[in-house]
């Protein structure tokens, strides 16, 4: 074995004893294949150093840039190890061997070792058997983080994140013997996640190996979620904190189209309140402009709005409280000739009409269409909400014809400019049907379809009344195909007053 | 730490049959905590050979389940007799109770190039496999153990 003394006139000079260093293997590099390495010091410390400065490379493995020596590596002085800072002040005498030892560490990780576990015990499947199993009524659950599914997940999958996993496993599986299959990007947080259904009583939980990776690399189907925005996600945090609406139910919200049918009273705390709640888009029919004695109730519009068109003050109000939101306006006066054409595509219809022509068009109307129909009305200090829906597919509600076939005499039926009302009411009234606009969307709750909640504000008294749907109903009865054409509903109203 | 990492070929270990037990049994008999320890022997064109497998002390003061930290005494001995017969250290072993023989995330931040680092695998005490790593550029490479 060559050993090899340094010349650097460093070395030579002071008179310092001369010691062995012993290089280990990953560090031969640096002295040339050397073993061992000759180098004056008077202690260990200064050895070292002496030595980085002789090989260039060997110090940064070995010394820190304050010189206190590196974590992975340990320093004998003949047997005796030197374990502290201090102990590499020792002094050394010629003839010392200084050996320079790699700390020889690691282990299998707790990680390693709990996953491995797992595969001796949970099922794992191809992201092809998966696939077969989602076909044949398996839940293929994707637990990834929202940033992650953004970027695409697979199709069919239903996006239930790691964190929300034993919360929310529930909404999607029925019992504890639905077949389930879990998978994230690469395999490991789907075994870990399958676990916890397991000690959660979930007994038929799998793992997709490879995760959506290796979906994507064996050319199985991706499609680009919905997925909320970090924006949305601090808007709605109260919403997404509710299981029954979570990022699935916000969702719903954003793609709901709901058009409101005067931006009156009613109108504007539904309005107000399904822009809050995110409701994607919403249109306004109104043709009217604002009125300071509209103020007293109307709260979508304010004093400085006065004399503009309601539909102008509403949209600039609306997208004030919620920029992220759609707002489409209509000021147009609903009638026979343009019903059809604006109802046309909405999923719920407010009617927050003041007049009975309007609602029996509105009526006739989303009975053509099979669309619900969330109708409020007030009257002084009393006001009723309903949901008339007969094109539900599970179990059809009445319409409004079949509630009030025909309508009262018109001097029985005065307006709020003729009868007057409680300020306050139409906010009641208006924010109840939000509320069944939100239910509808959300697809959530008992909707107040075959009933008609009755609110007395004197009495300070909500009842709850019992609607039947007529069979006889000439609108929507059981021998009605199509529903009859659009009448002319002034004339009609009118009539009624004969 | 700065480790120069030199591109390494696919590199084998040879490895007695009866030195491949020794370990086997060695990691068995640790379980369910980890064994460690050295491999003497030889470097020759292509990979190492193996003259003789020790056992060390696994200092690890808590995680000794899934860790291990090798009594540097014992590599001095190793080291220090290994020369006086013409041969070195040429890496080391450790076993992975009930985890695949594959090196995990701490064995990566504990690793030096140039070494054979030997996994064995036992699963629920019983041996599962012996197989190679070295590392170079920061990640570990698969070699083969041949007899």
């Amino acid at each position: 074995m060559t050993i090899r003394a340094e010349r650097d006139s460093e070395t030579t000079t002071d008179g310092s004893p001369v010691v062995r260093v012993r290089i280990p293997t990953p560090l031969r590099v640096h002295t040339a294949g050397e073993a061992e390495v000759e180098i004056r010091g008077w202690t260990v410390r200064e050895v070292l150093a002496r030595l980085a400065r002789a090989h260039e490379g060997i110090g940064p493995s070995i010394l820190g840039p304050d010189g206190t020596r590196r974590r992975f590596v340990n320093i004998f002085l003949a047997d005796r190890a030197l374990r502290s800072e201090e102990d590499l002040d020792t002094p050394v005498s010629g003839g010392d061997v200084i050996a320079i030892l790699p700390a020889v560490a690691g282990g299998a990780g707790a990680k390693e070792r709990r996953l491995s576990t797992l595969r001796d015990e949970i099922p794992e499947v191809t992201p092809g058997e998966a696939r077969e199993l989602h076909r044949s009524g398996a839940l293929l659950i994707d637990v990834r983080e929202p940033d992650e599914v953004a970027a695409g997940m697979p199709v069919g999958a239903r996006h239930l994140v790691r964190g929300y996993l034993e919360l929310r496993i529930e909404e999607h599986a029925e019992s504890f013997d639905t077949p389930i299959v879990l998978m994230c990007a690469g395999g490991v947080r789907s075994l870990l996640a399958a676990d916890d259904l397991r000690r959660l009583g979930f007994r038929d939980v799998r793992s997709m190996a490879g995760g959506f990776g290796r979906w994507k690399a064996d050319g199985l189907p991706v499609e680009i979620p919905a997925t909320l925005g970090a924006s949305e996600r601090e808007r709605y945090g109260r919403h997404l904190l509710i299981p029954e609406v979570g990022e699935r139910g916000q969702l719903a919200l954003r793609n709901g189209r709901v058009l409101l049918i005067g931006a009156g009273g009613l109108g504007s705390p539904a309005a107000l309140y399904l822009a809050a709640a995110g409701v994607g888009t919403l249109g306004i029919i109104d043709d009217d402009v604002v009125d300071r004695s509209n103020l007293q109730r109307q709260i979508l519009h304010t004093d400085d709005g006065v004399g503009t068109p309601k539909v102008d003050s509403a949209r600039e109000r609306l997208l004030a409280l919620n920029p992220d939101i759609e707002v489409r306006t209509y000021p147009e006066r609903l009638s026979s000739a343009n019903a059809e054409r604006l109802l046309a595509g909405w999923d719920v219809i407010v009617d927050g009409s003041d007049n009975f022509a309007t609602r029996y068009l509105v009526n006739d109307v989303t009975v053509r269409f099979g669309i619900p129909n969330v109708h409020g009305s007030i009257y002084r200090f009393e006001g009723q909400v309903s949901v008339f829906w007969p094109g539900r597919e599970e179990s059809p509600g009445p319409c409004y014809r079949c509630l009030y076939p025909e309508p009262p005499p018109p001097e029985l039926a005065p307006s709020c400019a003729e009868a007057g009302v409680l300020g306050v009411l139409p906010g009641v009234v208006g924010t109840l049907e939000a509320v069944e606009t939100v239910k509808l969307l959300l697809g959530i709750g008992e909707l107040l379809v075959g009933k008609l909640l009755h609110y007395d504000a004197l009495s300070s008294e909500f009842r709850t009344f019992r609607v039947d749907r007529d069979p006889a109903c000439e609108w929507c009865g059981d021998a009605v195909g199509t529903p009859p054409e659009l009448i002319d509903y002034e004339a009609f109203c009118a009539v009624g007053a004969a | 730490m700065t480790r120069t990492g030199t591109c390494v070929p696919k590199v084998d270990l040879r490895l007695k049959d009866d030195d491949r037990g020794r370990l086997l049994d060695w990691a068995c008999e640790a379980y369910p905590r980890e064994a460690c320890g050295l491999l003497i022997g030889r470097p020759r064109s292509g990979g190492w050979s193996v003259v003789e497998v020790r056992r060390a002390r696994n200092l690890e003061p808590e995680r000794t389940d899934d860790r291990y930290v090798l009594d540097p005494a014992a590599f001095l001995a190793a080291d220090r007799d290994a020369r006086s017969e013409d041969l070195e250290v040429v890496g080391f072993w450790h076993s992975h109770p009930d985890s695949p023989a594959v090196p995990s995330e701490t064995d990566r931040q504990a690793a030096w190039p140039g070494y054979a680092y030997v996994i064995v695998s036992v699963r629920r005490g019983r041996p599962r496999e012996v197989r190679l790593w070295t590392f170079a550029d920061d990640s570990f490479q698969e070699g083969s153990v041949i007899p």
